[in-house]
């Protein structure tokens, strides 16, 4: 509560100006500012007027259509009284009033349609970020823009990246430190994965580190020290991999950022290996599957992880990486949790890279245990996709037991809150020929749901304790972010067309509501100028999860959508695609 | 009719470039070399009567007018093309975005009677060619027309659903989709409709079996710790 003071205080001082520093605003919860609400992706709020005891009276308070109906990831962001919102492709910003939705303007980028038939999973875009009075986001086609965010106006766009080498920008990149990092897509394309900082003002690349390749293009010199000994060597991005694979070799970054101002660190995660069959790419495959520390300023990487060497059923690990500070082994460190794709929650020193703790946090049969001396898994020799060989019952299947949808953590309740799904897969490999602009995969999959019959969970995960506390079963995955209140609420959607409200310390359901379309996006919370507590969410169901329901795929054949469609056959009889942002509220004056 | 005869050249023309990069049949797995030129477009089909290959179904008069809607495959008596199409459809990529047996995924299904473009084997044949602008690549810049014309067979064959009707009803309750495709891991056939099996309910058939999740882990692996407590609602 006193930092929350201090930061009003600090507010109040910047006067009129509030064309402020996000790094200030994030300690403000009237706003939220950044897809994961703050540096460190904690998307928790101390607002509580909404809370356990009252939340039961919830009631929508307006709702608005960003007109395109794929899905919608994206976390809206809230900065002095205007909500920020970007839709599914063809990326529309809308810029509404957050306290009663009436629309100051929208920016309409003309993104490439062709983009479309790049995108992997669905033609989604998971938010913007905010910082000294610009909006900053990416387009479908390898733009980030900067709008100004009083009048959206065009500052500046950037050109990153070629969708005739299949990449596309999906992600949402973090504004900080004067840079907007971003991030980008197609590991299903065999891209060249890459993160870029751009100068806020101008626009300018000001670097650009690759996630494979030469030790000069990864970033890797005089101050990279990992942890671990499979990590020091020379041009690993090169070695890992058979001659020349390297270059097809995917590692995108489309997942979070997250930024520690203290030591001017960035902390992010690299995708899947190109391709999917590992057959073709015998090694350690570095630096995919990675999670990496760089200087926010240079990008010289400081240390790196790779979560999953050698990865052989498309765990990427960009999922993000909240920065906390938690007791081990009786003393409070400065760790990074990362809610691994792969079903390992990772506790890891973030000054080191050291792995503290890996625990199972869902049904996994392809990694027997997780070595945390060495920084390995023991994979499963038993589930190893030989060429050609129908391997059945991979625990989780390809999305993980959690893919891109965040976390949020409480400080109050200490938990982690984890939407996921319950997946297992039948995973058979085949040779793919890499042709740029064109899916570079070779691997046939049908998912179905895992042991106990349900396909989504949302659970409560004790970090300290390193134990699953409660958990809520879900009939279909959970694809939607999580948010959680001092209020000790926590928010979610589901694709059958649930927006939830819970107990955060016991998961006891206070409110849900029935939208028009199922949720895959990203809950937040504001204060509006009346005074009361909003909490915005959109709905639309799509994503790779989601897919089936609002494009031309069929429920009859379980190998499409890269296999999702075996797992939601029956979506398309309880939801279709939709785009409209969910906004709720108690009613007037119902505060208690 | 001036400004009709320039369209017809520059779209002849297009055609023509569009169709002449072939492509070397021995392509290696995993690696892309810049495909060899082929000696152009064979021709299976004259380019000019590609030109009179409408998209629309809209005649302006009410008349076609010498537009030919109907052309037809001319590898329609080749039973082979379609087993080559089927390699073709994976070797090219194909299946990376409408995934095995059609089902869809980034691009869309090829496994129903639903087209965007229309349905001739010709309509099929400009998509793969032209490439169309919501995302489909321009294939003419790689592959010969006969392996188009094989691509075409091959879709078509998917394509060939059992019963179709007007409207496709989706409901889970009756299940409106009680039969699926048994999964292209299991069997691999140019006519998959030919396969199928019972749907199961909510996606959950396939948790249940000695080879599934349900068993019991090998020894060594760890398991997932349960919640201490299952909320139900």
């Amino acid at each position: 509560m006193k930092k929350h003071l201090f930061s009003a205080i600090l507010l109040l001082l910047s006067g009129t100006a509030l064309a402020q520093d996000n790094a200030v605003l994030q300690g403000d919860d009237r706003q939220w500012p950044l897809a994961g609400k703050d540096y460190s992706l904690t998307r928790f709020s101390r607002l509580d007027q909404i809370n356990a005891g009252n939340a039961s009276r919830l009631q929508v308070a307006w709702t608005f259509s960003v007109g395109s109906n794929h899905g919608q990831e994206a976390a809206p962001l809230i900065v002095d009284g205007v909500m920020y919102v970007v839709g599914a492709y063809p990326n529309e910003l809308f810029a509404l009033d957050a306290t009663t939705g009436q629309m100051k303007w929208k920016y309409s980028p003309h993104v490439d349609p062709s983009a479309q038939g790049e995108a992997c999973c669905d033609v989604v875009n998971r938010g913007a970020s905010y910082d000294n009075g610009k909006i900053f986001y990416n387009t479908l086609d390898n733009h980030t823009v900067a709008v100004d965010a009083k009048t959206g106006k065009e500052v500046w766009a950037t050109k990153l990246g070629e969708i005739t080498r299949g990449q596309t920008l999906t992600m949402a990149p973090l504004a900080a430190h004067g840079k907007v990092f971003v991030g980008n897509s197609g590991g299903e394309m065999g891209v060249h994965g890459w993160v870029t900082a751009l100068d806020e003002a101008t626009g300018k690349i000001v670097w650009r580190a690759y996630s494979v390749g030469s030790d000069k293009d990864v970033k890797i010199g005089p101050r990279f020290k990992p942890f671990y000994p499979d990590a020091r060597g020379k041009n690993l991005g090169i070695t890992t991999w058979p001659n020349g694979r390297w270059q097809s070799g995917g590692g995108p970054v489309w997942g979070w950022i997250s930024y520690d101002p203290k030591t001017n660190l960035i902390f992010y995660g690299t995708g899947n290996p190109g391709p999917w069959n590992s057959n073709q790419r015998e090694g350690d495959n570095k630096w995919t599957a990675t999670i990496f520390a760089r200087d926010a300023d240079t990008g010289d990487a400081i240390w790196a992880d790779q979560i999953n060497p050698h990865d052989m059923y498309d765990y990427d690990e960009i999922n993000e990486n909240l920065l906390l500070d938690l007791p081990i082994n009786g003393q409070v460190r400065p760790v990074l949790v990362h809610p691994g794709r792969d079903g390992f929650m990772f506790v890891i020193d973030r000054k080191t890279g050291q792995i503290y703790s890996a625990d199972k946090y869902d049904t996994q049969t392809s990694i027997l245990s997780y070595d945390i001396r060495k920084g390995r898994p023991n994979y499963n020799p038993a589930l190893t996709p030989l060429l050609g060989k129908n391997v059945r019952g991979i625990c989780p299947a390809s999305p993980g037991a959690k893919d891109w949808q965040p976390t949020a953590y409480s400080p109050k309740t200490k938990l982690l809150y984890i939407p996921h799904q319950h997946l297992c897969m039948d995973y058979k490999t085949s040779e793919a020929t890499y042709i740029p602009g064109t899916p570079y995969v070779g691997a046939t999959v049908n998912m179905y749901a895992g042991p106990g019959h349900y396909r989504g969970e949302f659970a409560a995960w004790d970090l300290t304790g390193r134990k699953k506390v409660w958990a809520i079963h879900e009939k279909f995955p959970v694809w939607s972010g999580t948010m959680v209140t001092a209020g000790n609420i926590a928010v979610y959607g589901t694709m059958d067309r649930w927006f939830k409200v819970v107990n955060a310390t016991n998961g006891k359901l206070l409110y849900q509501f029935r939208a028009p379309s199922g949720f895959i996006g990203q809950p937040v919370t504001y204060q509006g100028a009346d005074g009361r507590q909003y909490i915005a969410m959109l709905s639309g169901v799509g994503g790779w999860a989601g897919a089936l329901a609002n494009a031309e795929i069929d429920p009859r054949v379980r190998n499409g959508a890269l296999g999702y469609t075996g797992a939601v056959t029956d979506l398309p009889s309880v939801t279709s695609g939709g785009s409209t942002l969910m906004v709720f509220a108690l009613p007037k004056g119902g505060a208690t | 009719m001036n400004r009709f005869l320039w369209i017809v050249i520059a779209l002849t023309g297009l055609v023509v470039v569009v169709v002449a990069v072939g492509v070397s049949s021995a392509m290696m797995p995993g690696a892309w070399k810049k495909p060899a030129l082929a000696k152009g477009y064979s021709g299976m089909v004259p380019a000019e009567a590609m030109l009179r290959v409408p998209v629309s179904g809209i005649y302006p008069g009410g008349n076609s007018n010498g537009l030919n809607p109907d052309m037809q495959n001319p590898l329609k008596n080749d039973p082979d093309a379609v087993i080559r199409g089927m390699k073709d459809f994976e070797n090219f990529n194909c299946s990376g975005c409408h995934m095995a047996n059609g089902g869809g995924g980034m691009g869309p299904a090829l496994s129903n009677d639903t087209w965007i473009y229309r349905s001739s084997p010709a309509n099929i044949y400009l998509d793969i060619a032209q490439g169309r602008s919501a995302g489909m690549p321009a294939f003419g810049a790689m592959l010969p027309d006969r392996t188009i014309w094989e691509l075409v067979a091959y879709i078509q064959s998917l394509s060939n659903k059992p019963t179709p009707t007007f409207g496709v009803t989706t409901s889970a309750a009756p299940d409106s989709a009680p039969e699926e495709q048994v999964p292209a891991g299991q069997v691999q056939s140019p006519t998959p409709w030919n396969y199928t099996e019972p749907t199961p309910p909510n996606g959950e058939k396939n948790d249940a079996g000695d080879q599934r999740p349900d068993a019991p882990l090998p020894p060594g692996a760890e398991q997932a710790k349960p919640p201490l407590q299952l909320v139900t609602q």
